[in-house]
């Protein structure tokens, strides 16, 4: 036991706390799932055995060891289906958070840094853009940019920027009033030197708390969008599409519905682990608080 | 029976599986009416003694022997809710950051309605009465409209009478204050400890003020105790102990504060700073031995006994040292800097002021404020100016408009000979390398997540420079060496450097692509003595050895006096008086500089101070 927390004493500060050890034990787990997917899954996921339509998974006296969670509703193996909707899940999470995080911390540090008419007029779009609820800006995106999984990334993108501008701005104010970026000025570094080399870097833990936490978002908003049919093409595997189908025919078998919304559920909060236990861990606040109690 | 008695109190702390001590056997009395002054620099562990009296002591730390006897019963064994009948009646507070002190959401009224009644005032009608009555006492002037203002809308001098007022409303026989005016500028400190001093006499209250200015202590206390790593060093009556100090350290602490008159001396440096906690524990004997100038082999070996070497003068020391025998001789210091007049000034401001206008929001009318008001002086080339002046003057504002942070309203400031506001790549490059700005908070200044290396040589990252890792590695090893810092430090964050350590690099960082003039903002006032002392010095080689100039802007007279040439005076945005340090400080012409010199601690333990001030109540309203 001690020489465990030995062991972990001597871990870089974010990985010391629990939150982040597990949450992010659960996206490295699901991003690998994801990655070796053609080789993890026992079947093709869109195969379809028609004889063994609903068949119960392998544990029970029904069940067939071919299909280890059992079949839906067209015979097609469930355990393959999850495994292959975790690439759609986890691409959405990656590049539609990455995209909203680019948008909304490009304009968060020109608005927080040059103040001004330009602030005020970030600010303003921001405050407009949020005053839209987020689930009808998206289906309403969806019914303009069309079906698709890249048009889920983008719905996603052109919702969510605004939660990385408003909050990073915010710290990026606070940071532009230290001295150190007058100190910088002094030295000669242009605008986009200070942007880059003194305020970025200390934005950057909120930057990775937030991508962690718009990465749950991102799942769960695929999962709604591929759950009414909007997101990927009929012959794709995702875990809302998986929900979608077995609502049909969940009294005959339960076991199609809780798995795909126990992946989401499990993926999800994985994420919020991950971003919760960075907070704690980055924000600086937080943590000289802990070094004055050591 | 005396009211305080400490009898050889040890605190001990835990810091992981170590058990430190963090006071070791303190003792001292305290008689009625009595002031006794704890003087030492940051981490001597004054405020520790201060936090025994509330027993409000942090996490793990624990009074492992001796006996704190307050009329007659020990406040250490004594159960919390009698400690607490006591606290706020019989033994007051006084904090050290007025502007914290007080509640922000509270009015002065409802904070001085929940105190009295704690105190047992009954009826609302009596404890407004009341308050009004001790606001009157501390001088705070329509003390009626005062209890519906909220903390804010007061002043820093003005938030500390207020909290002076409140300790002494209980009317307590022992009044604890913890640095009351380290973060007031000089001429409010001057008002708040006459302030104080007339309290004491009016309701007869015993005083233990803690402090890290030892002239100051000379000037209000009976009775000083010198600390130093937890331990008392020297006993003594504070005129006796500013006159004729016998410890090392003691000596160190007064030489390493400049003098305000008489011959300028050079100031003594100690090595280091004081240790941390962390390292009490390495320190076998006498923990001041490896900062000791004289350092014998015997105070390494074992902790030195108290020695009495005169009536109720006693020193921690071996007897060699307590008896005056050897002494650190002193040097008098080379004149302060000067320019030799011939050289075009590199720096020239002409009739420049600063007007800032806020906005009037809705109806209200536009405000104007006249932060700096025709200033013209100029800088030339290897000389050291000062500008001093009371928060508020303008100071700030002028450095920040020579370094180019802000804009003059009206008139104009040369940068060698063309104007500042010239924004063409080649103009604001040759300002760069002519100027340079040294921030007031190291802690703000340098950018927490760079590297000490990559601090230093950060100039030479800016856009029209490009070096390249090597070259700059080479360079920071020679900042390095210029600042005196150790080599490893190179690869360290600032948050693992000591304050001092932080001010050098934040001055290295200006010096790296050899400036001809640095704009130094209170550099100094964050800074314990010793580490002031390091600081200065620091300059004056730095001078030397680079020929730059520099503009001290400081509201400590003594340190201007100690490297400057010339000094301005500032007051309210004007300068008043201005011309050579020496002349200006010998003979002051303007009746504003001779307040502000007043203000000082005098070095002389007979001169009385602090002055009474005959318009210490106009500046008061002035505030509202």
């Amino acid at each position: 036991m001690n020489a465990l927390a030995w062991r972990i004493r001597r871990l870089p500060a974010p990985l010391r706390s629990g939150r982040v050890l597990i949450g992010g034990g659960i996206v490295l787990a699901v991003t690998v799932i994801a990655i070796f997917a053609p080789w993890l899954a026992p079947n093709d996921p869109q195969e379809q055995d028609l004889f063994g339509n609903i068949m119960p998974p392998a544990w029970d006296p029904l069940g067939d060891p071919k299909y280890p969670f059992g079949t839906d509703n067209l015979g097609r193996c469930i355990l393959s289906q999850l495994i292959y909707g975790a690439r759609v899940a986890m691409v959405v999470a990656v590049v539609a958070s990455t995209g909203a995080m680019v948008i909304g911390v490009t304009l968060a540090h020109i608005a927080g840094y040059f103040g001004g008419w330009i602030d005020g007029l970030i600010t303003r779009l921001v405050d407009l853009w949020m005053s839209f609820p987020p689930v009808v800006l998206s289906l309403i995106l969806m019914l303009g940019l069309g079906v698709g999984v890249s048009n889920v990334i983008l719905a996603i993108i052109l919702v969510d920027w605004t939660r990385f501008c408003r909050v990073v701005r915010s710290d990026v104010l606070v940071v532009r009033q230290r001295d150190y970026i007058s100190a910088a000025q002094l030295l000669g570094f242009g605008h986009f030197r200070t942007l880059r080399r003194e305020v970025l870097p200390s934005v950057m833990p909120l930057i990775i708390t937030l991508m962690a936490l718009e990465m749950g978002i991102a799942v769960v908003v695929e999962a709604i969008l591929s759950f009414v049919g909007l997101s990927v093409e009929a012959d794709v595997s995702a875990w809302g599409v998986m929900v979608a189908d077995a609502r049909q025919y969940m009294y005959q078998s339960v076991w199609g519905l809780i798995l795909p919304i126990a992946a989401i559920t499990v993926t999800v909060m994985g994420f919020n682990l991950l971003g919760d236990g960075l907070r704690r861990t980055l924000d600086p606040r937080l943590r000289q608080e802990r070094h004055a109690q050591a | 029976m005396s009211l305080v008695e400490a009898r050889d109190i040890t605190l001990s702390a835990r810091i992981g599986d170590m058990s430190v001590e963090v006071l070791r056997n303190v003792s001292f009395t305290l008689e009625a009416g009595e002031t006794l002054g704890l003087v030492g620099e940051s981490g001597a562990g004054k405020s520790m003694i201060g936090r025994l009296f509330s027993q409000l002591l942090p996490p793990g730390f624990a009074v492992s022997a001796g006996e704190l006897i307050f009329d007659g019963e020990n406040l250490i064994t004594m159960s919390q809710t009698k400690r607490r009948r006591l606290l706020g009646k019989r033994i007051a507070f006084v904090p050290q950051e007025p502007m914290t002190a007080l509640n922000p959401v509270l009015s002065i009224g409802s904070q001085f309605n929940e105190h009295l009644k704690r105190l047992g005032v009954r009826g609302g009608r009596a404890r407004r009465d009341l308050a009004i009555k001790i606001l009157s006492e501390v001088h705070l002037p329509e003390p009626e409209l005062l209890l519906g203002k909220y903390p804010h809308q007061l002043s820093g001098g003005m938030c500390q009478r207020a909290l002076i007022a409140l300790a002494f409303a209980g009317d307590p026989v022992l009044v604890v204050a913890d640095e009351p005016t380290t973060a007031l500028d000089v001429m409010t400190q001057a008002r708040i400890m006459a302030l104080i001093a007339e309290m004491q006499q009016l309701h007869g209250t015993a005083m233990i003020l803690i402090t890290h200015d030892l002239r100051l202590a000379a000037h209000v206390c009976d009775k000083i105790l010198v600390m130093y790593a937890g331990d008392v060093v020297e006993r003594s009556g504070a005129r006796d102990l500013l006159a004729d100090p016998r410890h090392p350290y003691t000596r160190s602490l007064k030489r390493a504060n400049p003098t305000i008159s008489g011959p300028r001396m050079r100031l003594p440096t100690l090595p280091d700073q004081m240790p941390g906690l962390v390292e009490f524990s390495n320190l076998s004997g006498c923990r001041f031995s490896p900062r000791c100038p004289v350092n014998a082999d015997a105070c390494r070996a074992g902790v030195p006994a108290m020695l009495e070497i005169g009536p109720g003068h006693d020193v921690l020391c071996v007897p060699a040292c307590a008896s005056g025998e050897r002494d650190i001789s002193e040097v008098e210091a080379p004149p302060a800097p000067g320019g030799n007049g011939t050289d075009a000034p590199l720096v020239e401001l002409k009739n420049v002021s600063r007007r800032f206008v806020t906005r009037g929001k809705w109806f209200a009318n536009a405000t104007t404020v006249d932060a700096v008001n025709d200033v013209s002086f100029a800088i030339g080339q290897g000389e050291f100016i000062g500008i001093v002046g009371e928060s508020g003057s303008g100071k700030t504002t002028v450095a920040r408009m020579i370094a180019g942070l802000d804009q003059p309203t009206e008139g104009q400031i040369l940068v060698r000979g063309k104007d500042a506001r010239l924004q063409t790549a080649e103009a604001k490059a040759e300002r760069l390398e002519t100027l340079q700005m040294i921030f007031q908070d190291p802690q703000s200044a340098l950018n927490p997540r760079r590297m000490v290396e990559s601090l230093l040589t950060q100039a030479m990252e800016a856009d029209h420079r490009n070096h390249d890792a090597e070259e700059r590695g080479g360079r920071a090893v020679d900042l390095l060496r210029e600042i005196g810092l150790p080599g490893d430090s190179r690869r360290r964050y600032p948050s693992q450097l000591s304050g001092g350590q932080r001010q050098r690099v934040n001055i290295g960082r200006a010096i790296c692509i050899a400036p001809k003039v640095l704009v130094a903002d209170e550099i100094v006032s964050g800074l314990d003595v010793s580490v002031q002392a390091q600081i200065l010095n620091l300059l004056l080689r730095l001078r030397e050895e680079l020929d730059i100039s520099l503009l001290l802007i400081s509201h400590d007279l003594s340190v201007v006096r100690y490297i400057c040439s010339r000094v301005f005076v500032m007051h309210k945005g004007c300068v008043v008086e201005s011309g050579p340090t020496e002349q200006v400080f010998a003979d002051p012409q303007h009746a504003y500089t001779r307040t502000l010199l007043s203000a000082v601690p005098p070095d002389d333990a007979d001169s009385p101070w602090p002055p009474l001030f005959s318009e210490s109540e106009a500046d008061v309203v002035r505030a509202f």
